[in-house]
């Protein structure tokens, strides 16, 4: 059976590298409504969370 | 709102993957029972998200978004007040019966437990209410691309569609609920970021009480008297309308939901699925409702030069300028969203659809091959047909969705007609249930009648009271203060009723023998208890601890 783990925390990565890279090569990049630089905070979450569900993965057939 | 390279990126890559998922699953599909019902194989957090998202259709988005603008968090009640406790009666009661039962649709329970007729009349009702609301979801989402990013209205439509039918032909009900999870996490992704944003912007919880009307930000304060609140609903009708009978209608009844918690691998799985939902499904509200309110309140403030930091959308109706709520989601997310991010938002929508339609397509076909296909076209045929037919099914019911949608282009009032007439037939099918479940003196022709006449009843009610100038075409016996009301009351009358006729005509009739229903009504089924399951694993116990959440965010937010 194919893991779900491992697709979908292989998309949050990517997904996350794409917009964790907007984030550091446009850091004056702002909504109109907003001081953050949104792109950093949350391409750097969708990272994490790709690489928890991977990591989840790794450790259930390592068993 | 302009997007710009990298958001077209994010959107192709999330295509990929929903597709690439359906191409590894596509060597499992070898019977119908594969194809159509996961071989009861899946692991219980995939199916607990799927069960969520199946439901979470742009529609809702959009919707929860635009009524929270207009409401405030009342809105919540549709979750907190018209979901969690329907999905906890469903897994510790209803659950047993349906998977213990081996029906392969909700219609086959129906079959099984009273009559062809019954099954009948719910899977032709059923197979035509799943292709109508998929078109008239696929007609939101590209009326909204089109009006937001200038898309063209063709191209969305066909393009979604044809994904969603590449990644459901290959993988089926597996890749469909797969991709559920898929589409729940970055549904999550794409617009928590825009709650925190928004609330935050607005001055936080307290900011946005201070700027709202008292009754935007107290969902239960305000239900004492109908004209207190912007619903236009009083405590009786809220509870008793939306709260059981159109909630329990819903979660406990409509095979689209319940269908992932029957592909699970075991009972206590298939059990725990809606409760386990049921955590992520409480929360959403903060997600889904909160932006829509947090927009009412950057309405109100204003920024440097003395203009307002967000104006509310609004569109010409008759001559006259009205808010647009529907618009709220996607003007925040043009004020909120860098290049980036708002790609991640957009396909966040844009899957939000898609687990919507692909839900609508999985449920039709399954109904449309084992109830309609397999019980009066072609009985006895080996498996392979019935998984080529499972197969057509898919193809022919998203090509029906997308006529659909082109009908809702054209003729939008027959779509309000149509919703209006689902909802007749929906309204009376959890007294059905709850009767056949568990009254075993219930029988087949007094479900029956009483599914019809509770049918009728929701439309007499309909035609003799007025709400907002609808209804009423017999008279007006009664003016409701909103449409919204309305309904809870059509939704009331019709449960009754069906309670009612369903009961005499049961007790005039021959009582089936029970043995012939054992596993399929409380009393004559042996509920296997959870031994050896460890105790933070026993629905009761998740039954428990989502109760107490729920009350106490009923609480925090009265």
């Amino acid at each position: 059976m194919l893991d779900l783990r491992v697709p979908s925390g292989l998309f949050f990565l990517i997904l996350g590298a794409i917009v964790l890279a907007v984030g550091l090569l446009q850091p004056e990049l702002r909504a109109p409504l907003t001081d953050l630089n949104v792109n950093l905070y949350s391409g750097l979450s969708m990272v994490a969370f790709g690489g928890f569900l991977l990591l989840l993965s790794r450790r259930a057939t390592r068993k | 709102m302009k997007l710009a390279a990298v958001d077209y990126v994010i959107l192709a890559v999330y295509f990929a993957f929903v597709i690439g998922i359906g191409w590894m699953l596509r060597k499992r599909m070898s019977t119908s029972g594969d194809f159509l019902l996961s071989g009861r194989s899946i692991p219980v957090w995939i199916t607990s998200l799927a069960f969520i998202a199946a439901n979470l259709g742009a529609q809702e988005l959009i919707g929860m978004a635009a009524s929270g603008a207009k409401y405030g968090i009342m809105t919540a009640h549709f979750y907190w007040v018209g979901a969690i406790p329907a999905i906890v009666f469903m897994g510790i009661f209803m659950m047993p019966f349906y998977y213990g039962s081996k029906a392969r649709s909700v219609p086959e329970y129906l079959k099984l437990r009273f009559d062809e007729k019954t099954r009948g009349f719910n899977a032709l009702t059923f197979a035509v209410m799943t292709v109508f609301s998929s078109g008239i979801s696929m007609y939101a989402l590209g009326l909204l691309l089109h009006l937001v990013l200038g898309w063209d209205f063709n191209m969305s439509v066909l393009a979604s569609a044809a994904i969603v039918l590449a990644y459901t032909y290959l993988g089926g009900l597996t890749s469909a609920i797969y991709n559920e999870v898929l589409q729940f996490f970055l549904i999550v992704a794409g617009f928590a970021p825009l709650a925190i944003l928004s609330c935050q912007r607005a001055g936080g919880w307290a900011g946005i009480v201070s700027r709202l009307p008292a009754n935007m930000t107290h969902s239960w304060h305000y239900m004492g008297s109908a004209s207190e609140n912007p619903m236009g609903v009083e405590i009786f009708g809220m509870v008793a309308g939306l709260g059981f009978v159109l909630s329990f209608g819903y979660w406990c009844t409509n095979f689209l939901v319940v269908q992932r918690a029957m592909a699970a691998e075991n009972m206590s799985a298939a059990r725990r699925t809606p409760l386990i939902g049921a955590i992520p499904k409480m929360f959403l509200p903060f997600i889904v409702i909160l932006p829509g309110i947090a927009a009412v309140a950057l309405a109100q403030m204003t920024g440097a030069g003395g203009a307002h930091l967000y104006d509310l959308p609004t569109k010409l109706v008759d001559g006259v300028v009205k808010p647009d709520y529907d618009q709220v989601l996607t003007t925040l997310m043009s004020k909120f969203y860098p290049a980036g991010l708002l790609g991640v938002g957009l396909t966040g929508l844009m899957a939000s659809f898609m687990s919507g339609m692909a839900g609508n397509v999985t449920a039709f076909n399954t109904v449309f091959t084992y109830d309609i296909y397999q019980s009066y076209i072609k009985k006895d045929a080996p498996d392979s047909h019935y998984l080529m037919v499972g197969k057509m099914t898919t193809v022919v019911g998203v090509l029906l969705s997308i006529g659909a949608a082109y009908v809702a282009t054209m003729y939008n009032n027959i779509m309000d007609l149509l919703q209006l007439v689902f909802g007749f037939v929906n309204a009376p099918l959890f007294g059905t249930f709850l009767l056949g479940m568990f009254w075993k003196r219930s029988t087949g022709h007094g479900a029956f009648w009483g599914l019809l006449s509770g049918t009728s009843a929701a439309f007499l009610t309909w035609a003799t009271t007025v709400a907002e100038g609808k209804g009423g075409i017999f008279g007006n016996l009664h003016t409701f203060p909103s449409t919204m009301a309305q309904n809870f009351w059509i939704a009331i009358m019709a449960f009754v009723t069906c309670i009612v006729i369903t009961s005499l005509v049961s007790l005039m009739t021959t009582p089936r023998p029970d043995r012939e229903m054992e596993g399929l009504v409380y009393g004559l089924t042996n509920i296997r208890h959870d031994e050896g399951v460890s105790w933070y694993q026993r629905p009761a116990t998740l039954a428990i601890i989502v109760l107490l959440l729920v009350i106490a965010l009923n609480f925090w937010f009265a």
